[in-house]
């Protein structure tokens, strides 16, 4: 049995992210595991009547790039900052998942401080393994 | 009646460019305010910035200490959402205490019914972490002060989106009773009916989630229905409100739809709450179209104050009737499962 069957991904869209989903997808080709692409809608977002729509076409290159079957990436779209919603996921609620993979931050995080960190609240809260995407490492 | 308005802090502080969240809605407040043409009736409370200790009492030393550099040293985004400047740091304690100063007030016999008037707004704010446009937990922060006194408060949160880290901070404290009606699903995604509390304060946690595009008559129905047996139950001594006014229908944040006619309504039933007058502090949270801000300012505390104001209708016939019937069995539901495994002498209503 495979352990790790279905891995959860964060993307804002950010470079970090974006190679936190490469990190991602090229363990998923190798264990032929199931790609959740997390994405946290917040105030702004949801005010600008954001979504996922922008995002689709890098998860879809990314895809593509490395060499998934469409049918292996799904998303999980959830309310709120995208330490709550990464969070949530790392607790297996709502969707069960064996592994959690982040950049080392994102849109908006602040480098250098704990503050605001969502890989740091990660680290200390996820209930499965969780890996980290160092800045320009991306699995290939 | 008198009204104590602690504040205003934010009227030219904490700025982001086109950021919604802005000094302008001060100025929008305010207005509201004067709208009401209080005279000798309105006594303005001086803002301090709040100690350390005070607002240690709900937030992490270490949080605290890093936000405060993180502004020293030139601020920045700190989520999509949250922003911090150079001067944040001292208009978020500045915020904090001016919620302090109106509870003060209050006890001292100086008013009937305080407004707080203060940004950044405060209910996202978790113990560790900023949120949501928010900083520091204003709100939490004034409960938790009449906590240490030996009061048991109650904290109604109207604003549109669910008091994510008011109810955290409270979640396992049973001399705070946390009300929110809040729209679902929406952010922060917290707020489920069946989230009533920790083992500590079971049913001490009352949510309301509502439809997008409720009405009034619904939020009145979820509060009358499913909030006030816990409210009874619990007979506050104190009445604290997250007064966010992004509930409106014209907010552009989100989408229930309700009037500054509605506000004037949940006011007045919320002010029942109140063992007696002089017992209830409003806090501003959010409201982002700055016109249904001043008309929804201005039609909460006139209906509170018996002053004339000007108001749109109260609203009705939205959706979510069915919603606060599945929200009050879900929540029965979940407290039934939770008293079965608690320890009997924890067990509230």
């Amino acid at each position: 049995m495979n352990p790790v069957e279905r891995i959860a991904v964060g993307f804002d869209g950010s470079p970090d992210a974006e190679a936190a989903v490469r990190w991602a997808m090229t363990l998923a080709k190798q264990t032929d595991a199931q790609v959740v692409v997390v994405h946290a809608v917040g105030l702004l977002e949801h005010a600008a009547g954001g979504g996922v729509a922008k995002l689709e076409e890098a998860v879809g290159r990314l895809t593509r790039e490395c060499g998934l079957e469409p049918t292996q990436v799904h998303w999980h779209v959830g309310d709120g900052d995208p330490c709550s919603v990464l969070t949530r996921v790392g607790a297996r609620d709502p969707i069960a998942v064996d592994l959690l993979v982040v950049g080392s931050r994102g849109h908006g995080a602040h480098a250098g401080l704990l503050l605001g960190s969502t890989s740091n609240e990660l680290a200390q809260h996820s209930a499965v393994p969780l890996v980290i995407v160092p800045s320009g490492r991306d699995g290939r | 009646m008198t009204l104590v308005v602690g504040g205003p802090v934010g009227e030219s502080e904490h700025e982001s460019d086109g950021h919604p969240e802005r000094p302008a809605r001060m100025a929008a407040v305010m207005a509201g305010v004067d709208d009401l043409q209080l005279g000798t009736d309105l006594h303005m409370v001086a803002p301090y910035e709040a100690e350390m200790a005070q607002l240690a009492r709900v937030h992490d030393p270490g949080y605290l200490e890093e936000l405060a550099t993180f502004c020293q040293v030139g601020g920045g985004d700190l989520d999509p959402d949250t922003y911090a400047k150079p001067d944040s740091w001292t208009a978020a304690r500045r915020a904090a205490g001016a919620g302090l100063a109106s509870v003060e007030a209050l006890r001292q016999g100086t008013g009937d019914v305080a407004f707080v008037a203060a940004r950044p707004p405060g209910h996202h704010a978790l113990r560790d972490r900023a949120m949501g446009f928010c900083l520091l937990n204003n709100i939490a922060i004034s409960a938790a002060a009449l906590v240490a006194n030996g009061e048991r408060v109650l904290i109604v949160d109207w604003d549109v989106h669910h008091g994510n880290g008011t109810q955290a901070i409270f979640w396992d404290d049973p001399n705070v009773l946390y009300v929110s009606t809040h729209q679902w699903p929406l952010f922060p995604g917290s707020g489920a009916a069946t989230e009533i509390g920790g083992a500590n304060a079971l049913g001490r946690t009352v949510n309301l989630p509502l439809p997008a595009g409720a009405t009034g008559d619904v939020v009145r129905q979820a509060i009358d229905e499913v909030a006030v047996p816990a409210i009874d139950d619990f007979d506050p001594t104190w009445v604290l409100v997250s007064a966010g006014f992004d509930a409106h229908r014209a907010d552009p944040l989100a989408d229930l739809a309700l009037s500054s006619g509605d506000f004037a309504d949940l006011a007045k039933a919320v002010a029942s709450f109140a063992p007696r007058t002089g017992r209830l502090v409003l806090f501003l949270e959010g409201g982002y179209d700055l016109g249904a801000l001043r008309k929804s300012v201005a039609a909460t505390l006139g209906s509170l104050l018996g002053a004339c104001y000007p108001s749109e209708a109260p609203t009705f016939g939205g959706p979510g009737t069915e919603m606060v019937h599945q929200v009050r069995d879900q929540r029965r539901e979940a407290l039934h499962r939770a008293w079965q495994m608690a320890p009997s002498e924890r067990r509230v209503r």
